[in-house]
């Protein structure tokens, strides 16, 4: 089964051609990495962050002002903004820890919109107006490409692989028990040995690490950002729900849940037209309250059942 | 030397003092019983030593080193583990992943703790339900698995709070001889219960607090003929059994 | 004391009427966050559950408020009672439906449940109505008193006493009736309670019946000075969770209070620093106080 996905993404470009199908899947990928990402502190930590998209805008923006101030490789940019995003995380993470549950999901909402309205107001990071990268010759070095889609398609499947595999590391090892332990009950945690603020600080950072990666990604994709386009409330929303509609603390939910997340968008975009916007968050709303009701395991969890 | 050395520790909520200067010295291999009433202030003491709480005053050692101020997780590293008086399991992973859990504080190793996990369950009696989801267990159940997980640990000493608590007459049986084991791999172990007719028996002392003072420590025997612990429990009429340990 | 040049031409311009009417503009929105504040506050005191859709609730009433006036010209006014019951039987229909099944699951799934209502009914808004800014043009409650060099707006005024009795109200009906005490018994222990017959779905449907007629009633008395349109829902809901863990979750007075409090560091906050960062002080703010004190300034946990 997992082989044939692997043979399938790999000779996608391949077997359609067209743009748009790859910009579909680079999309796919886009949001089941930031799922996954999320995934770890929130899903399998259990600590509901609903600001992450801090740690995109950071990787975004760090990588483009890198680029746009100093020349700086857009790869080099990439591992500076994650590295950036992660030690922001240590920050953030150390004072936000020890709140619980509501509390400290407002704390990220809260730290979520002072970093929009903040980029919003600097006007050296580009104000509200935001940033337009440089285009450069379409180069694997510059990380740009514009005749073609397909090198994008398969930077963003490495890029996703990568954080799949490194997820599938950790919950088979100590790193995975210690987080669902610490979902599972704090003192009893910390009773068996484990370090709870130490260990969630690990699991934000490395998060953030790679929700900053697909910051990067991104700004080398669409070549602007701007804080409406990578900061807003509503990307966290989005990130959360799909990990959530795939289902939590597992490997393979935040694929599936970006899956049907992306079609879905792009069908109400497609064939219900200009209020389709309000119609395609409308159904969101209502697959959210489905899924919280009905199956809080996500798709994985009904999956499961058929087994 | 004392294996646990608590030293005057007074411990204070508001203006509730839940522990009054207790002392106790627990030496290596002994099955040491703290009873009282409720509220006397036995729960409060383990969170003491365990670091849960920081006392407002007084020491706790273990194996020579002060651990007063350590937080729960060096406790746990230095060799004391306990359970919790409402179980507290992990409901979403199985039982072998609970037992796992514990082990990774003395190796980060997965296939190592995977086979000690193995074995603990063997000698707990739990190996049959190792795939069974920690909040699909009975009560029994979960406290063995409360206790099996914190063997994984490797504990010199092993607090328990109220194991036998809602157990069944034969599931207190297996509890006990579970504690037995325990007592037969040299754990030393310090017992909070309520169930006198399992705790004056194989205990070697009994500790007993009332509205956070010690007001008696001695052999079963003496302590259930004290007139102060008679009158704390108030009409609890029991009078020890002798029995080998 | 040396300030940064953006702070040093502002204080030039304070007078002391400039900053009485900012005091008063930020208590009388104040009250109006408050009010909405302990509605949330009820709910969550209740089944320790956070209405994610209570801004979006307030949204509808506000809407209300203005189709009755636009369509039959019923003022706002009015339309209090409506809105009041409207928004009782909303919360009633949503614990029922939706909330009573999810009591018992995980934090994730009752945080997105409420979440996602409140993203739907934003979106519906938006498809029904659009999302351009509506307003009503001539309340019964409209002009400014002027006390000297300062200005009330009468609607604010009026809207903040009826803040501040709808919350005197609510205090009283908590803590002086027999639907009051079992509400609170049934957030103590829902066991106990329920061994007392009080039968708790009825009690929580309740809960979420007042708590959403507060914002009910909050939305009709806005909507007389404030813009109308789907995205009021989200500052004003998530002013309102702000101002609950602030007040510390689980108080009702905590909550009103940490209501005002954010209305005045809101305006004093658009003074002092820019209107831009107005809600910016207010996140900040939320920040330092948990950060310092994690269970909010009168929080039980």
């Amino acid at each position: 089964m997992f082989a044939a996905t692997a043979v399938f993404l790999l000779l996608f470009p391949a077997i359609f051609t067209l743009p748009f199908p790859q910009h579909i899947m680079i999309m796919i990928f886009l949001y089941a990495t930031l799922a996954q990402s999320w995934n770890l502190i929130g899903g399998y930590a259990g600590q509901v962050s609903l600001g992450h998209a801090v740690y995109f805008g950071a990787g975004a923006y760090t990588s483009s002002l890198l680029l746009m101030k100093w020349g700086l490789s857009p790869w080099l940019g990439m591992l500076a903004g994650a590295g950036l995003a992660a030690g922001l995380s240590l920050i953030i993470g150390y004072p936000c820890f020890r709140l619980a549950g509501h509390y400290f999901a407002i704390a990220t909402i809260a730290i979520g919109e002072i970093a929009q309205i903040s980029m919003v107001n600097w006007k050296g990071g580009g104000g509200a107006v935001g940033l337009y990268l440089p285009i450069l010759d379409e180069s694997f070095t510059n990380f740009e490409f514009h005749s073609t889609k397909v090198p994008y398609y398969y930077i963003a499947l490495g890029i996703t692989a990568i954080v799949f595999l490194v997820t599938y590391l950790i919950e088979k090892s100590w790193l995975g028990f210690y987080f669902r332990a610490i979902k599972g009950d704090l003192d009893a945690s910390r009773a068996l040995g484990i370090n709870v603020p130490k260990y969630k600080s690990i699991a934000l950072a490395i998060s953030a690490f790679f929700t900053a990666v697909a910051g990067t990604f991104y700004a080398q994709y669409i070549l602007f950002i701007d804080p409406e386009s990578v900061l807003p409330l509503m990307l966290s929303i989005l990130i959360c729900l799909v990990a959530i509609l795939g289902g939590v603390a597992s490997v393979w939910g935040p694929f599936l849940g970006s899956v049907v997340l992306v079609s879905l968008s792009e069908y109400t975009r497609t064939y219900l037209g200009g209020g389709g916007k309000a119609i395609d968050l409308m159904i969101y709303g209502g697959l959210i309250v489905l899924i919280a009701r009905f199956q809080p395991e996500g798709l994985m969890g009904m999956l499961k059942k058929f087994r | 030397m004392a294996l646990l050395q608590v030293n005057d520790l007074t411990k204070r909520f508001g203006g509730l003092v839940a522990c009054d200067r207790v002392s106790v010295e627990i030496q290596e291999g002994e099955i040491i019983g703290l009873i009282g009433p409720n509220g006397a202030g036995k729960t409060t003491l383990f969170n003491c030593i365990a670091g849960f709480y920081p006392p407002n005053a007084g020491r706790v050692t273990f194996a020579g080193q002060d651990i007063t101020s350590l937080p729960p997780d060096r406790v746990c590293q230095l060799g004391i583990a306990r359970t919790f008086q409402v179980v507290k399991i992990f409901k979403d992973m199985t039982v072998l992943e609970n037992l796992m859990v514990g082990g990774f504080v003395r190796s980060l190793n997965t296939r190592k703790v995977h086979q000690e996990a193995m074995e603990t369950l063997n000698f707990t009696g739990l190996t049959e339900k190792r795939d069974m989801l920690g909040g699909s267990l009975t009560i029994a159940d979960k406290k063995r698995l409360e206790i099996a997980r914190s063997l994984m640990t490797k504990p010199r000493l092993l607090m328990l709070d109220e194991a036998m608590a809602g157990l069944t007459q034969k599931e207190t049986q297996d509890a006990l001889e579970l504690i037995h084991k325990l007592h037969e791999q040299k754990i030393t172990l310090f017992l909070v219960e309520h169930v006198m007719e399992v705790i004056m028996p194989i205990s070697h002392r009994v500790v007993v607090l009332e509205y956070g003072k010690k007001i008696a420590e001695d052999v079963p025997e003496k302590v259930s003929n004290n007139e102060e612990v008679i009158k704390a429990y108030l009409g609890d009429k029991y009078h020890a059994s002798r029995r080998a340990h | 004391m040396i300030l940064p040049p953006v702070l040093q031409k502002r204080t030039s311009m304070f007078t002391s009427e400039i900053i009485l009417q900012t005091l008063i503009s930020g208590l009388l929105m104040g009250c109006l966050y408050a009010l909405v504040a302990v509605g949330l506050c009820l709910i969550w005191g209740l089944m320790e559950i956070v209405n994610f859709a209570h801004g979006q609730f307030m949204m509808l009433s506000m809407f209300l408020a203005f189709w009755m006036y636009t369509l039959f010209g019923l003022d706002p006014l009015l339309s209090l009672p409506l809105g009041a019951v409207l928004l009782f039987l909303l919360g009633i229909a949503t614990y029922f439906f939706i909330i009573k099944g999810i009591l018992y699951t995980t934090f994730l799934a009752q945080i997105f449940a409420t979440f996602g209502l409140g993203i739907f009914l934003h979106s519906m808004a938006q498809f029904l109505w659009t999302a351009n800014y509506r307003s009503i043009q001539n309340p019964l409650l409209a002009g400014r008193i002027a006390a000297g060099q300062i200005f009330v707006g009468f609607p604010q005024l009026a809207a903040a006493i009826m803040s501040v009795i709808g919350f005197v109200f609510l205090y009283w009906f908590i803590n002086k009736t027999e639907i009051g005490l079992a509400l609170q018994a049934a957030s103590e222990d829902r066991e106990a309670a329920s061994l007392m017959g009080i039968n708790s779905n009825r009690i929580f449907a309740i809960g979420w019946g007042i708590g959403s007629a507060c914002v009910g009633v909050a939305g009709v008395l806005l909507a007389n000075f404030f813009y109308i349109f789907p995205e009021v829902g989200f500052t004003f809901g998530l002013i309102a969770y702000v101002a609950v863990a602030l007040g510390g979750f689980g108080s009702i007075p905590g909550s009103f209070i940490a209501g005002v409090v954010i209305g005045l560091v809101e305006a004093f906050g658009g003074l002092l620093i820019d209107p831009a960062f107005k809600y910016l002080s207010v996140y900040v703010l939320y920040l330092a106080v948990v950060f310092i004190r994690p269970q909010g300034l009168w929080g039980r946990y």
